[in-house]
């Protein structure tokens, strides 16, 4: 009998932790999500009407399931990309200009790189990789300012993401570079639409859902993500590097290629989402089309812990949120600046009981 | 000696008096370790207490609960009579406590006179009379510290000297003082125990950390020895014999350290001088100078040839241009001009890693600094240059490497609860045995520099330390062993350099009999 109670006792401690490792978040976001519908309460607009038009937009239709997949699909790529450097102690918030950057690069190969005659395959692929190598030179680009200068990360990914911004902008406007042909003065400040050739195939009949391959591609980046941080000797040497530099480059580890590379294929990560925004959904391209991907996607990989599975979880949430949030702006005409007073409450809500969990357990 | 006469007629004075600070049945569990049962100790007034024991024996975290960095889970202490229980080391302070860590707290990039207005100045900064008052109290306790010198560029005895003059500055009712010499040079730490003896016969209370039996002997009123966390005994110093204080601390008899090295060191085969190894040289340095960011010579034409299978030890008080020379030979720096050799290939402005290729084992002065990576486990630190060994199509085997780790763990006697566990938490003796065994089993390996390898171990450490360096030695492996820890130096060297201010002054044969000329050359009398 008492051999066999005590493993038993030890099953429902495991249990009840695990339980409270799922209801301490789940009941912290509850809670903020009781503070958004007050504060949407106060602002005079209808609670019920709001709820509705949350849930129409984020799960009503097999149409804005996929929207909010898709929009999951870019959040958790640059995540991904997010712990990949944070893993090397790198912190990357440049993930807006990585998207604009591989949007651009993703947007030119379409248009102009004769993909338009090429079978499937290479068609969808060329921009995707273009994406990639533009995001990648960005991220990159602050990895080389940091090992030659010593300039933080933080500091020069966030001033070129500024940079890349504006240059979106720039190659919308000019005809120059990628602002379709001036045919009458309504003509907007956009790019062509890209060759029907480069744009991602759906996962379902378009008009029900606009779930595309961008899923699948995900998927992939999470499973090597997933490996590469955990089981790879590089995924280690990234961890040796942002613990302890000097002992790693003592260890004969090539620092510097390690820190750039780091951030290289978190841009890259970047580029890919900007790449699958344009190629998925948008088909071309406007100046400000990340619309804050990239910082949302700096969040979830902040919450994700370093996990590539808290990546995933996480983009899904904020997919959803997204979806539901601009639903509610349209129908229930709840002020946009509130949507994102909930969004802001929920991720204080969240990484609150991250580290309340984290207390309880070192005590 | 003065200092020892002193003692004696401060014992009996000191004993009368009523307890400055009490301790009464206090323990501390930190998870599954026991650090402290059961500890009942009486800290008087005007006596230096001195707290003996090996490495994890709980007398760091007896300081810290007295200092207030950590609270007993039982138990009571009392300070000036009154029930002590401190909400911090910032009570502590204020209370008339001070403590100087093993662990510096100081702000590298700010000079000494900053670092010790810190947490004290109130309004206006009076730098020029702080300056003065340090010059003061550095002379009048010959703790010799520049005031405006940046912390940072300072050598660690130094930076552990500005530790205790800022204590020193707050006028401590009791001090405490944790593994204080472990870093000084032997004619400083003579110069530091009279200050202890000062302080406490200016009626203060002192409490003196230590593992080395030598200082106790010299300085202490009162012995206290702890082993696995409990105490095995308190006594009065007077008239206690020096073995019975080892037996209890180690828990077994045996002799005094150098003797001990000597003759467990005497075991090893020497290696032939002339052995028709591949290499007629393990290290050359040719003129080495090295000068730092203000331009200042910190190593000045260092010059030497070590033959495999010799072990050279380089002398001398910290400060004196060690570091600046460990950092040349890991390939983290290259000198200024001079040049250097591993097994006749010249390595003057190779990366770390042409270095070990080479074969050059580093087992460099900050441990935690340079040669691990304490967030990670104790296996990834054991191969953390050698993970290509490990790895497949860029996958890590990591069944392998723990298996592999189990083996060397064996061999190099690196106690821990398996391969898997956090570097940090090892003690520091199985951290160095760990570092040690990584870069001796380096293939090829032609040198070894171990620079202050013994730092902060217990006697048994040191031992299997040196056992180890020898042994290398004895397989045809050249060695620089470089240390601050004289009678070491004698013990496993074959021949010994003295460095001073940057400078070789003098070569003698490692024999005990040297002793005194080689200390005379440390501190620069020629």
């Amino acid at each position: 009998m008492s051999t066999l109670a005590l493993p038993a006792g030890l099953d429902r401690n495991a249990l009840l932790k695990r339980l409270l490792q799922l209801a301490v978040p789940l009941g912290a976001t509850a809670a903020a999500l009781v503070i958004g519908l007050l504060l949407i309460a106060i602002s005079g607009r209808s609670v019920a009407d709001a709820i509705e038009a949350f849930m129409d937009g984020a799960f009503g239709s097999a149409f804005a399931i996929g929207a909010s997949i898709n929009r999951a699909v870019a959040l958790a790529l640059v995540g991904l990309g997010f712990i990949l450097a944070f893993r090397a102690n790198l912190t990357n918030v440049g993930g807006e200009g990585q998207i604009a950057m591989g949007g651009i690069a993703a947007t030119a190969m379409a248009l102009h790189g004769g993909v338009a005659s090429l079978p499937l395959g290479p068609a969808v692929l060329l921009p995707m990789l273009a994406g990639c190598v533009a995001g990648a030179a960005w991220g990159g680009a602050a990895g080389y300012l940091k090992v030659r200068f010593g300039t933080n990360e933080v500091i020069s990914t966030l001033l070129l993401g500024f940079i890349a911004l504006l240059l979106v902008y720039w190659s919308v406007q000019s005809e120059n570079l990628l602002r379709q042909p001036r045919t009458s003065s309504s003509t907007l400040p956009e790019s062509l639409p890209i060759p029907e050739a480069a744009q991602l195939p759906a996962l379902t009949p378009f008009d029900e859902s606009p779930l595309h391959i961008g899923l699948a591609i995900c998927v992939v980046a999470a499973i090597f993500t997933a490996i590469l941080l955990s089981r790879s000797t590089y995924g280690l040497k990234l961890r040796a590097v942002g613990l302890n530099e000097l002992a790693a480059r003592r260890a004969g580890m090539p620092c510097n290629l390690l820190l750039i590379s780091a951030l290289a294929m978190a841009g890259a990560f970047g580029g890919l989402a900007g790449a699958i925004m344009i190629q998925g959904e948008q088909y071309y391209l406007k100046a400000g089309f990340s619309s804050g991907y990239g910082f949302d996607g700096l969040v979830v990989g902040l919450l994700s812990r370093g996990s590539a599975i808290g990546v995933l979880a996480g983009a899904l949430f904020f997919g959803f949120l997204r979806s539901g949030g601009i639903s509610m702006e349209i129908m229930a005409q709840v002020p946009a600046a509130l949507t994102l007073v909930i969004q802001g409450l929920i991720v204080i809500a969240v990484a609150g009981s991250v580290i309340l969990l984290e207390k309880l357990e070192t005590r | 000696m003065g200092a020892a006469a002193d003692i004696t007629i401060d014992t009996a004075r000191a004993a009368e008096g009523r307890p400055l600070l009490a301790l009464e049945g206090v323990s501390k569990r930190f998870g599954k370790l026991q650090a402290l049962s059961e500890i009942s100790l009486d800290f008087k007034a005007g006596e230096v207490h001195c707290l003996l024991g090996e490495n994890g024996a709980g007398k760091s975290t007896l300081c810290n609960l007295i200092f207030g960095s950590h609270a007993p889970d039982t138990g009571l202490m009392r300070f000036q009579g009154r029930e002590w229980s401190p909400s911090g080391p910032a009570e502590a302070l204020q209370s008339g406590i001070a403590m100087v860590h093993q662990h510096f707290s100081v702000v590298p990039r700010m000079s000494v006179v900053e670092n010790l207005m810190l947490g004290q100045a109130r309004g206006r900064l009076r730098h020029r009379e702080q300056a003065a008052l340090i010059r003061a109290m550095t002379a009048k306790f010959g703790l010799d510290v520049n005031p405006d010198a940046i912390v940072g560029e300072l050598s660690v005895g130094e930076r552990q000297r500005v530790e205790i003059v800022k204590c020193l500055m707050r006028e401590p009712r009791l001090l405490v003082l944790d593994e204080p010499t472990a870093v000084l040079p032997p004619e400083e730490i003579g110069a530091l125990l009279d200050i202890v003896r000062r302080v406490a016969d200016d009626g203060r209370a002192v409490i003196l950390v230590t593992h080395k039996l030598a200082e106790i002997a010299k300085v202490a009123d009162r012995v206290s020895v702890l082993r696995g966390g409990k105490l095995v005994t308190s006594l009065p110093m007077q008239g206690t014999q020096m073995g019975d204080l080892v037996r209890a601390m180690v828990g077994r008899e045996v002799t005094s350290l150098e003797s001990a090295l000597a003759s467990s060191l005497a075991g090893i085969a020497r290696a032939e001088k002339q052995g028709d190894g591949p290499h007629k040289y393990a290290l050359v340095c040719d003129g080495i100078t090295v000068r730092d960011a203000g331009g200042a010579v910190r190593l000045d034409n260092f010059t030497l040839e070590i033959a495999p299978g010799e072990v050279v030890g380089l002398a001398g008080v910290e400060g004196n241009g060690q570091t600046e020379l460990g950092r040349v030979l890991a390939g983290l720096s290259p000198p200024t001009s001079g040049r250097f050799f591993i097994g006749e290939a010249e390595m003057t402005h190779a990366s770390a890693a042409q270095i070990t290729a080479q074969g050059a084992g580093i087992v460099p002065e900050d441990r935690h600094a340079v040669a691990c990576v304490t967030g990670m486990s104790l296996a990834e630190n054991i191969f953390l240059n050698k993970l290509g060994q490990f790895t497949r199509f860029g996958l890590l085997n990591r069944t392998a490497l723990t298996e592999a780790a189990k083996g060397l763990m064996q061999d190099y006697d690196v106690r821990a609860a398996g391969p898997e566990i956090a570097f940090g938490s090892l003690s520091g003796g199985n951290q160095q045995k760990a570092v040690l065994g990584r870069e001796l089993t380096l293939d090829p390996l032609v040198f070894l520099l171990a620079a202050q390898p013994t730092r902060g171990l217990d006697i048994g450490a040191v031992e299997a330390v040196y056992r180890q360096i020898r042994l290398a030695a004895s397989r045809g492996v050249g060695v620089l062993l470089i240390s601050s820890e004289l009678d070491e130096l004698i013990a496993a060297s074959d021949r010994i350099l003295v460095l001073y201010r940057g400078k070789v002054v003098g070569e003698k044969p490692a024999r005990p009999d040297q002793r005194e000329a080689i200390g005379a050359l440390m501190s620069g009398h020629a």
